[in-house]
C-alpha cells in the first residue's frame, strides 16, 4: 500500500498552501528526509520533508496549484503498485491531534535565502497574522478584443484607458483617442525597440527615450524592463495589507525618550568579561516585559468599541530578513527570568533567520519591539501590528554630548519612540510607560539580580 | 393545349364501385416448358442460375464473416450491417433478366442480390468496347468470354469492397451495402431509408417518360415500405390522370414503373401479413391509386422463372405508356432481419423449414437438370466457379486500401455545372404565350424576376422542368408562376398532388436519370413533411455514390412569416437545411438576386434549396433582361460602411438597410450591411474582411435565434476575427417561440428593423 504524502498544515491559522516546486519528480527514490517540494503559505517559504521510503509514484498536486491543508499531494511506495483514488480535498479543517497518523509532524521550515548578517536588531514595521482574509479579486477591466490588440500592436498599457462602451469597455475609439491625447505618433521608437518593448507588454508611452530627439532606444526598453512592476511574493503582500490596515485605521502617536546607556553598556560589558553574554536587544526587552506589568493599558488591543487587556505579556520581536521581515512570537515572557527570555530570543531569532519559524511561532504577540540599533539611525517610529496596542522602535546607542550637572560631557544616549494606539493608550500613559522602560535602562543596580 | 377547366356537376347515382381482382400466382409454366417454347436459351438459364449462387454465396460470406469463419478472408474484422437477402434471390435474378439492361432499378438496405444480378445482366449485355474501359484495358485480343468473366469478378470484388467499405468499393467506401449504387448499370441506388427509394424510383421513371427513352424503372422494395407514406403518396403519384389523359396531349403515357414488394412477410420483426397492416396481400394497395388496380398481381417470389416472366409483362406494358404496375413477390428471408437477430421470438421452426422446401435455388436447379439445361456435372463445376470467384474478390477487397481519413468530406459537393447545354436539350419551344412578366423603368418584383430566371433557364434548357402544388394553372399559390404552363406545357409545368415528401423524392429520381427539376413548396414549412427526401435522399447521395451521382435540383421553397399565419405557415428553417452536409441553401434579399440565384442554383449540379420570402415578393428592384447569374457562395454588400457590419439574409437585409439609415441620421454611425446571400456555401472571406473592418457586428435574420444560422456566423467570427472584435458579436432573430396568428403577437414576435437598431446601439 503506497503511503500519502499530504500537504502539512504547518500553523492553526494556514489554509491554504502552493507548491511552488517539485524537487523530485514522478519515479524518483525518495529517502525519509528528502526534501520533497517547497511550498508557499501566505506566510513563508517552506520545505516539506519525505517521511517515507520509496518511489515517487504519483504526484497529485502539481506545482503552482494551491490547495487546502491536508489533501494527499503524493504517493510514495514501490513501483507498479495500484494506487488508491487520491482521497478528496477536504471541506472542513481537520483537528491534528484527532489522528496522531495523519498529523503532519512539524516539518523544516525553510525561509528564502537567509543569507543576509544577522542584524543584531530587527526592522520596524511588524506583523502576526491572526487571520487569512481572501486576497481580493482584482477588478477585470472590460476591454474588446480589437481595443487589446490595437493597443499590443502600438506597445501601449491599455490597462489605464478609460472605457466608454458598454460596460465601461474600452473600445478601439477609446485606445484611439488615448494615442492622440498622448502623442502617440510624435513618439519615436527604434523598430528593435518596439518589438521588445511588445515582447514585454511595456507601455512605450512611459518609455523616456534617450536617442536623438529623445528616440526611445534599446538600452531605454531594457531599462524599462528591469523598472516594470512585479507581482510582490505572499510573503510581501501580507506584509503590505497588515501594514496598510494598521496605519490607516489605528490612530498612531508618539512619543520618543532618549535613554542613557552608559552605565548599562559598562555592566553589559563587564558581564560579558564574566562570561555571561547578554545583547543590548535582551536588556531592552526585559525592561519593556517589566514596564507592561506595570502599565497593563499597554499591553492590550482596541476591537472595535470593546478593549481587550491581555492577560500575560507576549512579546513579539522583529527580525529582518533578507527579502521580508517576520516577527516571532516569546510566549509568556512575563513569566520567563532574563536567561530564560534571552534564550527564547536567540532561539527564535535563529529559527526566523534560517526560515524554520512555525507559522504559530509567529502569531498572537501582545506588543512588539523592533529594534534597529546596529543600522546606525538616530530614531524612527514603527507602525502597530495589527492586534497590538503599541509598538517599540529603538534606535542606536549613540556617543552624545549632554548636560550633566551643568556641564557638557559625552554619554552613550539611545533614543526610543513608541507608537500608540491612541484609543485605547493616552499620551499620559505612553509618556510613563517609555519613561518607565527609560528609568529601568539607566538604573543598572536594577539588573544586577535579574542577570 | 388547353388549359383545363374542371366542370363536372354533383351525380349521387346509386352504384356499386367495382376495385376489380387481383390475380395470384397465375405462372403455370416450367424451365422445360420455357426452353422449349423458346422463350429461354440454356445459356441464359444458367446464367440466371449463376447468379443466384453468386448472390447466395456473397450473402453466406457475410454470414460466415461475422463468426470469422469465411476462409478465404480469414481473420478479417467486417464492421458494416448484416442484411441479408438469402431466400430472396429469385426476386432480385427473376426481375432483373425481366427488365432489359439499360432500365434502371431502386433498392432498399438488403439489397446485395439486387445489386449483384442488376450489376450481372447489364456487364453480360455491354458491347465489347465498354467492358473493356470498364476493366480499363486496351487489349483488343482478348475474347468476349474473357472479358465478361472478368468484369463479372470485377463486379463482385467491387461490391465486396463497398460492403468493405474500400476505396475500390463502387461507392469508395462511402455508402456501404445498404447504400451500393453503381449509375453505370442502371442502379440508382440501395435505400437505407424503408421507402426512400420508392419516390426516387417513381422520379426516375417521369423522367424516362419525359425523355421518351423507352426505359422502365424496377423499384424493389420491401412489404414494411408499403405502409410507409412516401410509398403510398409514390403509387398515387405515378397512376396521376394527368399523364395519360387529355391533359397529357399527344404524350399520354403513363409513368413507366414497375412497384416490386418484396414481400417476404417482415419488416423488421413485424409482421406485414396479419400485424402491421390489414390485408392479407399488398398487391391490393393498387386498388386505392388506378382504376386497372396499377395491374397487379400477386407472384411466386420463390420462383425465378414467374418472377421473370411476371415482370417482363410489366416492362412490357410500362414501354407501351400502360405504367405504372404493382406487382407483388410472395418470398421468404431465411435469416432475421440482420444477424443479430434470432428471429424466433417472432417466427416458428417450422415456418422456416416450410420455406426453405421450396427454396429457389434448389428448385430451379431441379428444373435444370429436369430441362437438361445442365449437366450434375457441369452444376458442380459451375457452383465451385462461383465460390471460387468470390473467394478471390472477397480476399483482394479484405486487403485492399482503405480511403484516405484526409478525404473523409470530400465528395460532399461536386463542382460542375451545366454551363453548356447539350444539344438535344437546347432546343425549346414555346407552347403557347411566354409569361408575362412587367418590367417598368428596368424594375421587376422580386416574384417576377423568379418567374423570370425559371422562364429563361426552362428555355435554354429543355432537362428543367417545374412542378409543385397549384403552380400550373393557378400559376402558384401566390401567382409566382403564372404563364409557365402556357410557355412550356404540362409535360415541363404541372401540378402534383399535396405529396411534398413525392414532390421532393421525385425530384431526386430525376435528377439522377438525366433532368434538372425545379420543385415548389408552398411554405417551407411543408418541407419538414419531406425532410427525408430533402435531408437523407437529396443532400446525400452524391456523398453516399462515391461522386458517382450528380443531384443537379433547386427545392423552391417560400417563407410566409409576416401574414397572420400562424405557427405551420410561417417559419424560417433555413438554418435547420444549412445544418445537412450536402445541401446547398440559398435566400435573395432582392429581385436582382433572386432572379441571378436561381439561375445560378437551376445550372448548379448540387441539390440547392432556394428559400424565397411572400413578405418580399412585392418590392421592386432592377432586374436586368436577359441572362446574368449571381454565383453561389458569394455575399453581396448592400451598402458600406466602417463603424459597423451588419450581417443579413432574405427579409432580414431590407431591415438592416432601414435601421443602417436611422443609424446614419441618428447616431452618426456608418453601417455596412453584407448580404450572405447564400448560406451554404458561406462566403467567409466577405463576412470576414467587413468584420475586421469595422470591429463590431450584428447578424440578423428572421428565424427565431436557438439553434439559427446567426449563431453558426457569430461563432466563426469568434473563432476566424476574434482580435478584431471591438464589442461581442450581437444576433438579432425572431423571439425563442412559434409564430403566433394574431397579428399583435406576431409584430412582437419577427424582429424588425427597430430590434436591429436597438442591438447596434448596445456595441456602442
Amino acid at each position: 500500500m503506497a503511503d500519502i504524502v499530504i500537504m502539512p498544515k504547518l500553523g492553526q491559522a494556514t489554509e491554504e498552501s502552493t507548491i511552488i516546486k517539485w524537487h523530485k519528480k514522478e519515479g524518483d527514490l525518495v529517502k525519509k528526509g528528502d526534501v520533497l517540494f517547497e511550498m508557499e503559505t501566505d506566510k513563508a517559504v517552506l520545505e516539506a520533508e519525505s517521511f517515507f521510503e520509496g518511489t515517487l509514484l504519483k504526484i497529485i498536486v502539481p506545482e503552482g496549484v494551491t490547495v487546502p491543508v491536508n489533501p494527499a499531494v503524493a504517493f510514495v511506495g514501490k513501483p507498479g503498485e495500484t494506487l488508491p483514488e487520491p482521497p478528496p480535498l477536504p471541506t472542513t479543517r481537520q483537528t491534528p491531534a484527532a489522528s496522531p497518523t495523519q498529523q503532519p509532524a512539524p516539518t523544516p521550515l525553510q525561509a528564502p535565502a537567509p543569507t543576509a548578517p544577522p542584524p543584531d536588531g530587527t526592522p520596524a514595521p511588524a506583523k502576526a497574522a491572526t487571520q487569512i482574509q481572501p486576497p481580493a479579486v482584482p477588478q477585470r477591466r472590460p476591454i474588446s478584443p480589437r481595443a487589446r490588440a490595437l493597443a499590443k500592436s502600438c506597445a501601449i498599457d491599455p490597462s489605464s484607458i478609460q472605457g466608454t462602451g458598454p460596460n465601461g469597455r474600452v473600445t478601439e475609439a477609446d485606445v484611439i483617442a488615448c494615442l492622440k491625447i498622448q502623442g502617440y505618433d510624435n513618439i519615436r521608437i527604434s523598430p528593435a525597440a518596439k518589438n521588445l518593448a511588445m515582447l514585454n507588454n511595456l507601455d512605450i508611452l512611459r518609455i523616456r527615450g534617450t536617442g536623438d530627439g529623445g528616440r526611445i532606444m534599446v538600452q531605454d526598453v531594457e531599462r524599462a524592463i528591469r523598472e516594470k512592476p512585479r507581482p510582490m511574493s505572499k510573503m510581501r503582500q501580507v506584509i503590505a495589507r497588515r501594514l496598510t490596515e494598521s496605519f490607516t485605521t489605528i490612530p498612531h502617536f508618539y512619543v520618543t525618550v532618549s535613554a542613557d546607556m552608559t552605565d548599562l553598556m559598562a555592566y553589559r560589558k563587564e558581564l560579558k568579561d564574566r562570561g555571561k553574554s547578554y545583547t543590548v536587544t535582551d536588556f531592552i526587552l526585559e525592561a519593556v516585559v517589566l514596564s507592561l506589568l506595570e502599565f497593563p493599558s499597554v499591553n492590550s488591543v482596541a476591537e472595535g468599541t470593546n478593549v481587550r487587556w491581555r492577560g500575560s505579556v507576549d512579546l513579539g520581536v522583529a527580525v529582518s530578513l533578507e527579502d521580508g521581515l517576520v516577527v516571532p512570537v516569546i510566549r509568556n515572557a512575563d513569566s520567563l527570568s532574563m536567561p530564560e527570555l534571552r534564550d527564547a530570543a536567540r532561539v527564535l531569532t535563529e529559527k526566523a533567520r534560517s526560515g524554520k519559524l512555525l507559522p504559530d511561532e509567529m502569531t498572537g504577540s501582545s506588543f512588539t519591539v523592533s529594534n534597529m540599533g546596529m543600522m546606525n539611525v538616530e530614531n524612527f517610529h514603527a507602525i502597530i501590528n495589527p492586534g497590538e496596542g503599541a509598538i517599540l522602535a529603538v534606535a542606536s546607542a549613540i556617543e552624545t554630548a549632554v548636560v550633566r550637572d551643568g556641564k557638557i560631557t559625552a554619554r552613550t544616549m539611545m533614543k526610543m519612540t513608541l507608537s500608540a494606539d491612541h484609543r485605547i493608550v493616552d499620551g499620559a500613559v505612553g509618556a510613563a510607560f517609555i519613561n518607565a522602560i527609560r528609568s529601568k535602562l539607566e538604573d543598572v543596580e536594577l539588573w544586577k539580580p535579574l542577570t | 393545349m388547353p388549359n383545363y377547366f374542371s366542370n363536372r356537376p354533383p351525380n349521387f347515382k346509386p352504384a356499386t364501385i367495382n376495385c376489380g381482382t387481383i390475380a395470384a400466382y397465375r405462372y403455370r409454366k416450367n424451365l422445360k416448358a420455357e426452353i422449349e417454347a423458346g422463350n429461354l436459351t440454356k445459356a441464359r438459364a444458367i446464367e440466371m442460375l449463376e447468379d443466384m449462387l453468386t448472390i447466395r454465396e456473397f450473402e453466406e460470406m457475410i454470414v460466415k464473416l461475422r463468426s470469422g469463419a469465411y476462409e478465404p478472408c480469414k481473420g478479417y474484422d467486417y464492421r458494416g450491417p448484416t442484411h441479408v437477402s438469402i431466400g430472396q434471390e429469385a426476386t432480385s435474378v427473376g426481375a432483373c433478366f425481366g427488365i432489359a439492361p439499360d432500365d434502371y432499378i431502386t433498392s432498399t438496405h438488403r439489397g446485395h442480390g439486387d445489386s449483384i444480378a442488376k450489376g450481372c445482366v447489364a456487364i453480360r449485355a455491354m458491347p465489347t468496347e465498354q467492358l473493356r474501359q470498364r476493366l480499363g484495358t486496351s487489349d483488343t485480343n482478348i475474347p468476349k468470354s474473357e472479358l465478361v468473366e472478368a468484369a463479372l469478378e470485377d463486379h463482385v470484388y467491387k461490391t465486396i469492397a463497398e460492403l468493405f467499405g474500400k476505396e475500390d468499393g463502387y461507392c469508395k467506401g462511402r455508402g456501404g451495402g445498404m447504400h451500393i449504387a453503381d449509375f453505370t448499370v442502371g442502379h440508382l441506388g440501395a435505400n437505407a431509408i424503408v421507402g426512400g427509394g420508392v419516390p426516387i424510383a417513381t422520379g426516375a421513371a417521369m423522367a424516362a417518360r419525359y425523355l421518351q427513352e423507352k426505359r422502365v424503372v424496377c423499384c424493389f422494395a420491401g412489404d414494411g415500405a408499403y405502409s410507409n407514406g412516401v410509398v403510398l403518396e409514390s403509387l398515387n403519384w405515378a397512376a396521376q390522370s394527368q399523364f395519360t389523359n387529355h391533359l397529357a396531349g399527344d404524350h399520354k403515357f403513363g409513368i413507366p414503373i414497375i412497384f416490386l414488394i418484396v414481400n417476404n412477410h417482415y419488416g423488421m420483426t413485424g409482421r406485414a401479413d396479419d400485424e402491421v397492416t390489414g390485408v392479407a396481400c399488398l398487391a391490393r394497395r393498387g386498388a386505392g391509386f388506378a382504376e386497372n388496380n396499377m395491374h397487379a398481381e400477386v407472384v411466386n417470389g420463390m420462383n425465378a422463372l414467374a418472377v421473370m416472366e411476371a415482370v417482363k409483362r410489366a416492362a412490357d406494358l410500362c414501354r407501351k405508356g400502360k405504367g405504372p404496375v404493382l406487382l407483388e413477390l410472395n418470398t421468404y428471408r431465411y435469416y432475421g432481419h440482420s444477424l443479430s437477430d434470432p428471429r424466433f421470438e417472432y417466427r416458428t421452426k417450422d415456418e422456416e423449414a416450410s420455406w426453405k422446401a421450396v427454396d429457389p435455388i434448389e428448385q430451379f436447379e431441379r428444373e435444370m437438370l429436369n430441362a437438361k439445361a445442365i449437366t450434375p456435372k457441369a452444376l458442380e463445376a459451375l457452383k465451385e466457379k462461383v465460390r471460387a470467384r468470390n473467394a478471390r474478390a472477397a480476399a483482394k477487397a479484405a486487403s485492399a486500401a482503405d480511403p484516405n481519413p484526409a478525404d473523409v468530406i470530400a465528395f460532399m459537393y461536386t463542382d460542375t455545372r451545366a454551363d453548356t447545354v447539350p444539344e438535344r436539350f437546347a432546343k425549346t419551344k414555346i407552347v403557347k404565350a411566354p409569361p408575362e412578366i412587367k418590367r417598368q423603368d428596368g424594375k421587376l418584383t422580386y416574384k417576377d424576376a423568379i418567374k423570370e430566371a425559371l422562364y429563361e433557364e426552362m428555355l435554354r434548357d429543355s432537362r428543367v422542368i417545374f412542378y409543385g402544388e397549384d403552380v400550373a394553372d393557378y400559376g402558384g399559390a401566390f401567382k409566382v408562376t403564372k404563364g409557365l404552363l402556357e410557355a412550356f406545357g404540362r409535360e415541363r409545368v404541372f401540378n402534383t398532388p399535396i405529396s411534398e415528401a413525392a414532390i421532393c423524392g421525385t425530384a431526386v429520381g430525376a435528377a439522377m436519370a438525366g433532368l434538372r427539376p425545379v420543385v415548389e413548396l408552398m411554405y417551407m414549412d411543408f418541407a419538414l413533411m419531406a425532410s427525408d427526401q430533402i435531408s437523407n435522399q437529396a443532400a446525400k447521395w452524391h456523398y453516399m455514390s462515391g461522386a458517382k451521382a450528380e443531384i443537379p435540383l433547386v427545392y423552391r421553397v417560400s417563407v410566409g412569416g409576416g401574414k397572420g399565419y400562424g405557427g405551420q405557415h410561417s417559419q424560417t428553417l433555413e438554418s435547420v437545411f444549412a445544418h445537412i452536409p450536402g445541401l446547398y441553401v440559398v435566400y435573395p434579399s432582392t429581385p436582382y438576386d433572386a432572379k441571378g440565384l436561381l439561375k445560378a442554383a437551376i445550372r448548379d449540379n448540387n441539390p440547392v434549396m432556394y428559400v424565397e420570402s411572400q413578405l418580399l415578393y412585392g418590392i421592386k428592384g432592377d432586374v436586368p433582361e436577359g441572362d446574368y447569374l449571381v454565383p453561389l457562395g458569394v455575399a453581396d454588400i448592400k451598402r458600406e460602411g466602417k463603424d459597423l457590419t451588419i450581417i443579413a439574409w432574405g427579409p432580414a437585409v431590407p431591415d438592416a438597410l432601414k435601421a443602417s439609415e436611422r443609424l446614419a441620421a441618428e447616431k452618426k454611425l456608418s453601417v455596412e450591411v453584407v448580404d450572405i446571400r447564400s448560406l451554404v456555401p458561406l462566403d467567409l472571406e466577405t463576412i470576414l474582411a467587413s468584420v475586421r473592418k469595422t470591429g463590431k457586428c450584428v447578424v440578423a435574420s428572421q428565424a427565431i435565434s436557438i439553434g439559427s444560422y446567426t449563431g453558426e456566423i457569430a461563432s466563426v467570427i469568434m473563432e476566424k476575427a476574434f482580435d478584431y472584435l471591438d464589442a461581442p458579436v450581437m444576433r438579432v432573430g425572431a423571439k425563442n417561440g412559434i409564430a403566433p396568428q394574431s397579428h399583435v403577437l406576431e409584430a412582437a414576435f419577427l424582429p424588425n428593423a427597430n430590434d436591429i437598431f436597438n442591438a447596434a446601439l448596445q456595441l456602442f
